[in-house]
């Protein structure tokens, strides 16, 4: 045959000639590289004549498949690829249609090499940019093709390792190509997309195994992984759902859910390559998909929760808004939809609670603080109360409902660093959460404490504090000087809590635990809010125990003892904290005398104690409120409103807000005019300037407390006698007397000051003294007072 | 050389076991391959044959039958032309799962698409699905029905051979039908 094309050679055309001449006789001797040069000079000499060439070529390495010369073959393919090349982008279009021919004959054969050889044109192929558009041209046969490669069970396992990466190679090639002009195929269709993703998944997975050793880019999961990046990391927001809809789908038919290393693994190769704008877009699929669940077995849920909740803090990052309550939204009920399940006995629904609540964290843990503090009210709206009136219990599921919310809720709130109380614990926050550390359920309770413990503490005192001590040196606290912030938020969220805690110590359901963690909750709040101003309140507090302790009929022996205990521990640790050797002194005191004659007294708490024991107590194991208020007066402390008897009862409800009984300094009995006189209190200027910037010593602070004290009662009789004097005063009058005379106010006002400052102040203020004391005023200075407004 | 005039898609699908691999192996290869492995994922195999002169070439796409590989088999319906649900006559399960096959087909197969239905390994003797249940199935669903057993060889050049002309005659009518359009 070569023979005759050879004697009749000069009849044929050019190009036929050109492309007969590259090649040898002999197969082995491979292409005949002058000749090469030929074609190639000619092809480019001549553009035309591309796309007869490419026919050409093609059909001769048709028939030497068909006749299975395959060293011919592949010589053609090697002078398509030169071509290819070497051509101009404007004339390759031509060339690109018998080019892919050749291609998916090759591909068509069933010889792996030969396949392999295809691949590595295509690939070569889908690195050229054109620029002419071929949406001519159709990819789906190589679609399909390089996804059955990737799924190759070739008997060799070398042959079938290079067949599916060859596979992989393959498919990014037409991603590639495809990508990158939008006339061809939309290969985000479902139809390409159920091939691809599935295909690479695959390979990933068969091939995890550690292997041997090999090379970065011959290691098809290697490869198969960077293949999935660089199609997530395309994918627009629209598609999406394209490429995760068949991750889905392959992790459920191959069952890699449990375990769901795999899954993991998947979604982190995910969720580091998708673009991040879209990233929360995947955890939304991610949780439609656990709805889709809801029904499949608990293992694989909770695989699919324990997901969820290991990218979920790549997702936080990047969500913002709305999409950040959808997804918690979206988890809480996910997590009510596994109470009402009601099968929570079995412990694989408990391990997907749990799984839920970890993805919660996660995701609160790589959020900004003040969203931390929005998720925490969300869940607490989230939680169901019981009615104030705490006679109507709430159902059992509620209940349930109740704790894994807390338990959601304390794991977003280790997550979260205080640094202001006040924004910590929004009033909207903090109500409910004391309501429910009133809940009837004692494991609650204690939930509810320990959200306090993490919430409270900022300087990682809580493990010291777990269990009531009266060796308070050992402990190493690290204890910090409040900040006015917080000492501003204490005066008026403190008798609140205290409160709440009060009544919380006299449930009768209490057990150990409890009476600790509000013991852990009480001594966090001394330590973190250690100034002179906030322990009268607690001193206060700890005095109401041992009475609640000493009178109480609803709570058990034991309980008592363990109040008991719980009272000289903090009395110990407050004088530790504040400072105050003689009540340090006197403490110590009353310890001696406890480990002496009733060493039940004294903690560890126990839940049992020896029957013989009655709760008769002589005195001097006794806190003595008069005792510990002359150790008060001793150094300087206004100790006037322990002495006013213990604020916490359990029929107090109606004082919660009330300023008279619990802050005691108010002069004034108008519970309304309470906040508004603590307001003028923080914002007072004079207040602020007196506050001694790095010299915090104990008589400064003391000064300032009853600088404090004064600027109060000064304030509040300048507004009375203001309105006062508005009403009755003559309009002329007012005139004349708001005229601004700045520099005489200043001078006016320390006066004042300092005529206040010396009146002896003592403590206990009635509301009569006060209205008595008004008309007694001098008018003096009733001058100054429009100038103050103006001020 | 290689000039076909027409290029049809048969894909073939059933439950695991049934022989659809060694159909396409004793079709394309002429070979019964003893203890053929599972296929996984998706294979391939190209057959050219001509039919009334003209050269007809088949894309024959032979799919996993394991539970755990449909999502990627099941991507490969919509192109089809033909689709060939094989049962094995020895084996009633792989029979009963045919209304779930054809559920699956329904959704996601073109519906113009050609369904055949094949009782594979007739060579055994412990057949458990006689011939007129399988018949009346067919008919019932309106799809070809044939018998087959690759080991033998029986039936399987008919099978494929069919195809091909039906559908050559399909599109050729639709050739027709738009030529007359055009007219």
């Amino acid at each position: 045959m070569f023979g005759c094309c050879w004697c009749c050679s000069a009849l044929r055309p050019r190009y036929k000639r050109l492309v007969d001449n590259i090649f040898p006789v002999n197969p082995q001797d491979g292409l005949i590289k002058n000749n090469m040069e030929k074609l190639t000079f000619y092809s480019l000499s001549s553009p035309e004549k591309l796309d007869r060439i490419g026919e050409y070529l093609f059909q001769r390495a048709s028939r030497d498949i068909y006749r299975r010369r395959n060293g011919f073959v592949v010589i053609a393919m090697e002078a398509m690829d030169q071509l290819l090349v070497a051509c101009h982008a404007q004339t390759l279009n031509l060339f690109i249609e018998s080019f892919l021919k050749m291609v998916q004959k090759l591909l068509e054969s069933t010889d792996p090499q030969l396949q392999i050889l295809a691949t590595q044109s295509f690939v070569r192929f889908a690195n050229i940019e054109e620029d002419t558009p071929s949406y001519h041209t159709r990819y789906d046969f190589f679609v399909s093709k390089y996804s059955a490669m990737c799924h190759s069970n070739n008997d060799d396992s070398i042959i079938r390792k290079q067949i599916r990466l060859a596979g992989i190679q393959g498919l990014q090639g037409v991603v590639r190509k495809t990508l990158s002009d939008d006339l061809v195929e939309n290969i985000w269709e479902p139809v390409h997309m159920d091939k691809i993703v599935p295909s690479l998944l695959y390979v990933d997975k068969e091939h995890a195994m550690p292997d041997s050793p090999t090379e970065e880019r011959s290691d098809p999961p290697q490869f198969a992984e960077t293949c999935m990046r660089e199609l997530i990391g395309r994918a627009s927001f629209g598609h999406i759902r394209c490429v995760i809809r068949p991750v889905l789908r392959h992790l459920d038919n191959h069952q890699l859910w449990v375990p769901n290393y795999f899954a993991i693994h998947t979604f982190r190769i995910i969720m580091f390559s998708i673009q991040s704008q879209y990233s929360y877009t995947v955890v939304e699929a991610l949780m439609t998909h656990l709805d889709d669940h809801s029904k499949s077995s608990p293992k694989i849920r909770t695989s699919i929760a324990d997901t969820l909740s290991k990218i979920i803090s790549i997702a936080a990052g990047e969500s913002v808004g709305p999409s950040v309550l959808e997804i918690i939204n979206s988890l809480l009920s996910h997590l009510r939809v596994s109470v009402t399940r009601n099968q929570s006995s079995s412990n694989d629904e408990q391990l997907y609670q749990e799984a839920l609540i970890n993805a919660l964290g996660e995701f609160a843990n790589h959020l900004p603080d003040y969203q931390k503090i929005e998720i925490m009210m969300f869940i607490m709206s989230k939680v169901p109360y019981s009615q104030p009136d705490r006679i109507v219990s709430v159902g059992k599921g509620d209940v349930l409902l109740q704790s894994i919310l807390l338990k959601s809720l304390l794991k977003v709130g280790t997550k979260y660093q205080t640094i202001h109380l006040n924004t910590t614990f929004p009033p909207s926050f903090l109500d409910p959460l004391l309501r429910m550390s009133l809940a009837a359920d004692a494991e609650m309770r204690l939930l509810v404490q320990k959200i306090f413990h993490t919430l409270i503490d900022r300087h990682r005192n809580i493990m010291k504090l777990a269990k009531p001590t009266v060796n308070m040196v050992e402990l190493g606290l690290v204890i910090e000087k409040a900040s006015r912030p917080d000492v501003i938020f204490i005066r008026k969220h403190g008798p609140e809590i205290y409160l709440a805690l009060y009544e919380s110590l006299e449930l009768s359901s209490n057990t150990v635990e409890n009476v600790e963690s509000i013991y852990t909750t009480l001594a966090l709040l001394a330590i973190e809010l250690a100034s002179e101003e906030t322990i009268l309140e607690l001193l206060r507090l700890v005095l109401s125990l041992q009475d609640l302790a000493l009178t109480s009929g609803q709570i058990s022996l034991s309980l008592k003892f363990n109040l008991h205990a719980t009272v000289i521990s903090l009395l110990v640790l407050i004088s530790y904290v504040c400072n105050i050797t003689v009540l340090m002194d006197y403490a110590e005191k009353v310890v001696d005398a406890r480990r002496k004659d009733s060493p039940h007294l004294l903690p560890d708490l126990q839940s049992q104690y020896d029957a013989a024991l009655t709760s008769r107590l002589t005195p001097a194991v006794l806190v003595d409120q008069t005792v510990v208020s002359e150790c008060l007066k001793g150094v300087g402390l206004d100790s006037g409103k322990l002495q006013q008897g213990s604020g916490y009862s359990s029929n107090s409800l109606q004082h919660r807000h009330s300023w008279v009984d619990s802050a005691g300094r108010n002069s004034l009995a108008d519970i309304n005019s309470g906040g508004q006189e603590l307001d003028s209190g923080g914002s007072s200027p004079s207040v602020q300037k007196k506050l001694p910037g790095e010299e915090l010593t104990f008589e400064s602070m003391k000064r300032i407390l009853t600088e404090n004290n004064n600027n109060y009662i000064v304030e509040e009789e300048k507004r009375m006698q203001l309105s006062q004097f508005f009403r009755n005063a003559p309009f002329q009058d007012l005139v004349s007397k708001t005229q601004p005379k700045h520099d005489v106010l200043q001078s006016k006002l320390s006066e004042i000051f300092n005529t206040l400052s010396v009146e002896p102040r003592n403590t206990v203020s009635t509301t009569g003294q006060q209205t008595d004391a008004k008309p007694s005023q001098t008018p003096s200075y009733e001058i100054h007072f429009p100038e103050l407004f103006v001020y | 050389m290689e000039d076909y005039k027409f290029l049809f898609k048969v894909v073939l699908v059933g439950n695991a076991g049934v022989g659809k691999t060694c159909l396409v192996r004793r079709f394309t290869q002429g070979l019964f391959p003893p203890g053929q492995g599972a296929t996984i994922g998706v294979d391939f195999m190209i057959k050219t044959v001509e039919v009334e002169n003209e050269k007809v070439k088949l894309q024959i796409w032979d799919t996993a039958g394991q539970e755990r590989f449909r999502s990627i088999t099941q991507s490969y319906y919509r192109s089809a032309h033909a689709l060939i649900l094989v049962y094995d006559i020895s084996c009633q399960p792989t029979f009963d799962c045919l209304p779930d096959w054809l559920r699956e087909i329904e959704e996601y197969a073109s519906n113009k698409v050609l369904r055949i239905l094949v009782g594979n390994k007739i060579d055994r003797e412990d057949r458990e699905i006689p011939t007129h249940v399988g018949e009346d199935f067919a008919q019932r669903h309106g799809m070809y029905f044939l018998e087959t057993s690759a080991k033998e060889a029986e039936n399987v050049e008919r099978l494929f051979m069919e195809i091909a002309a039906e559908l050559m005659e399909v599109s050729e009518n639709i050739l027709f039908k738009s030529i007359l359009l055009l007219w």
